[in-house]
């Protein structure tokens, strides 16, 4: 009965996650429509993917890696204040936190376009923005989980503030920084409001490339593109997954 | 030090709230340029947008979908809480794996061939799978170990499995599904990485129009948009605490 009542949403969540997979696979190896339709149908080439050689890759993986730090530090940060706070002063903290979040992607991003000179900057400010409130949730509710007279108990034994943090905090609260890295990375692999709105041409990344090419109507490139991202967040999560084993 | 950190930490997270606070300022602007205005201020904007039917059917059509897709999202989210598998969870979790993006990008041509490409009935079915993760997850943790042993009870009393659904799962679920509705809503309401590969210009909801001004030369009925957006998610997550405190918690 339960099972049967849960079959439309299972087939929600892998149709709208899985079959666009599919999708773009087969799309990104159509020839363009060249004028005439999205693309040629029927037909295969694999000249999308040779012209990924000029695909800003570099830039997209070198943008996500200082997001996912700046996210994950500031994240860690912001997780151990939210931690040390009265429970009433942490309901507003966690109100500031959220709020850019109720507000939408898009009027933050309209907001820091009046505060901030275009360029790499505001783009990576826009994007650390984003992903923020998910860092320190994640390590927040980790740092929650840590039973509240461990530090105590450390300390009477003779540890100093510095060596419980080290010894006690850091080691328990790690799954959640690791975690909080890996959903920074990939979100910010996949951006593209920050380098679109807050910066140009020369800060353009595999998203801002695949919405300018799908606005160009090239279905394929854009497919191709999106393919190769797919696969840098896939090998992002693979590498990341190992570090956190060790 | 502890202390200055503290104070370094509350400056960081009102720096968080500058560009609304830009936002809010630059829509009250009398005149035209962003800058903020200094001396006078007007709801001359706020009139503007009102009268644009392009904005305002927007708006409409993003209040339509956000409450279809909260609605949806909820419903379909619930029996798959119930149930005692350990696969569903992951299988649940799977569109927030997925760059959006890629989803966006993904769904386009899907759409395209199966005639949702440009509809809102589209925009409503992406908008509640991108909230499946966070519905779910808010009626899991709910739904736990305290929750099952009063349907136990129940069902020793002699209650068949609907009777127990009506009158006890549903009811201690309240709070969850209210949760879970009002996150979905305002999800759903803000949502612009996916909507804008899957709209057409008569299917636009209010974050693709205002993604459709943001570039260039942006004019404050984006301020106003924006304000707007934000104060209804306010509102629905006001609604949302109002509600839940003001039931009494039966155990």
């Amino acid at each position: 009965m339960i099972r049967l009542a849960s079959a439309p949403a299972v087939a929600l969540a892998v149709g709208v996650a899985l079959a666009p997979l599919v999708f773009l696979l087969r799309v990104s190896l159509y020839e363009s429509g060249g004028g005439r339709g999205f693309y040629a149908p029927g037909t295969v080439t694999f000249d999308h993917y040779a012209a990924l050689v000029h695909a800003p890759v570099a830039f997209t993986v070198g943008f996500a890696l200082v997001v996912a730090v700046l996210a994950t530090l500031f994240g860690f940060g912001l997780a151990l204040f939210l931690d040390s706070l009265t429970s009433r002063r942490q309901l507003l903290a966690l109100g500031m936190l959220l709020a850019p979040k109720l507000a939408g992607a898009l009027t933050a991003a309209f907001g820091l376009q009046r505060l901030l000179p275009h360029g790499t900057l505001a783009a990576l400010l826009a994007e650390v923005t984003f992903v923020l409130p998910y860092a320190v949730l994640a390590i927040f509710l980790r740092l929650r989980g840590i039973p509240a007279d461990l530090i105590p108990a450390a300390r009477g034994l003779g540890a100093t503030p510095w060596h419980a943090f080290r010894r006690i905090t850091l080691p328990l609260a790690a799954p959640g920084v690791v975690l909080a890295f890996q959903l920074s990375l990939a979100w910010g692999l996949g951006a593209f409001v920050g380098p679109l709105f807050l910066a140009g041409p020369a800060q353009a990344t595999l998203g801002t490339q695949i919405h300018a090419h799908v606005a160009e109507l090239r279905w394929p490139v854009a497919a191709a593109e999106g393919v190769l991202l797919l696969a840098l967040t896939a090998a992002a999560f693979a590498v990341t997954r190992t570090r956190g084993r060790e | 030090m502890i202390r200055s950190l503290r104070t370094l930490c509350w400056l960081f997270l009102l720096a968080g709230l500058a560009p609304l606070a830009a936002t809010v300022w630059v829509s009250f602007s009398p005149d035209s340029f962003l800058t903020p205005p200094t001396g006078e201020w007007s709801l001359r904007w706020y009139g503007r947008f009102f009268a644009d039917p392009r904005w305002t059917t927007a708006a409409g059509r993003s209040l339509l979908v956000a409450v279809t897709s909260a609605a949806l999202g909820v419903t379909l989210a619930v029996p798959v809480a119930l149930s005692k598998s350990r696969r569903l969870p992951l299988v649940m979790l799977l569109p927030a794996v997925v760059p959006p993006v890629a989803l966006g990008l993904g769904l386009l041509p899907l759409f395209h061939r199966i005639g949702l490409w440009g509809t809102t009935a589209g925009v409503v079915l992406a908008h509640t799978a991108l909230g499946l993760p966070v519905v779910f997850l808010l009626l899991r943790t709910r739904y736990g170990q305290q929750l099952v042993e009063c349907e136990l009870a129940a069902r020793g009393l002699g209650a068949n499995r609907w009777l127990v659904f009506r009158r006890i799962t549903l009811p201690l679920l309240r709070p969850a599904i209210l949760a879970a509705f009002a996150v979905q809503f305002v999800l759903s309401w803000n949502e612009a990485l996916v909507t804008v590969f899957l709209t057409t210009p008569a299917t636009e909801t209010l974050p693709v129009v205002m993604w459709s001004q943001l570039r260039g030369s942006a004019s404050p009925l984006v301020a106003v948009a924006g304000v707007l957006s934000a104060g209804t998610s306010l509102v629905a997550v006001a609604a949302l605490a109002r509600t839940t405190a003001g039931s009494p918690r039966r155990r």
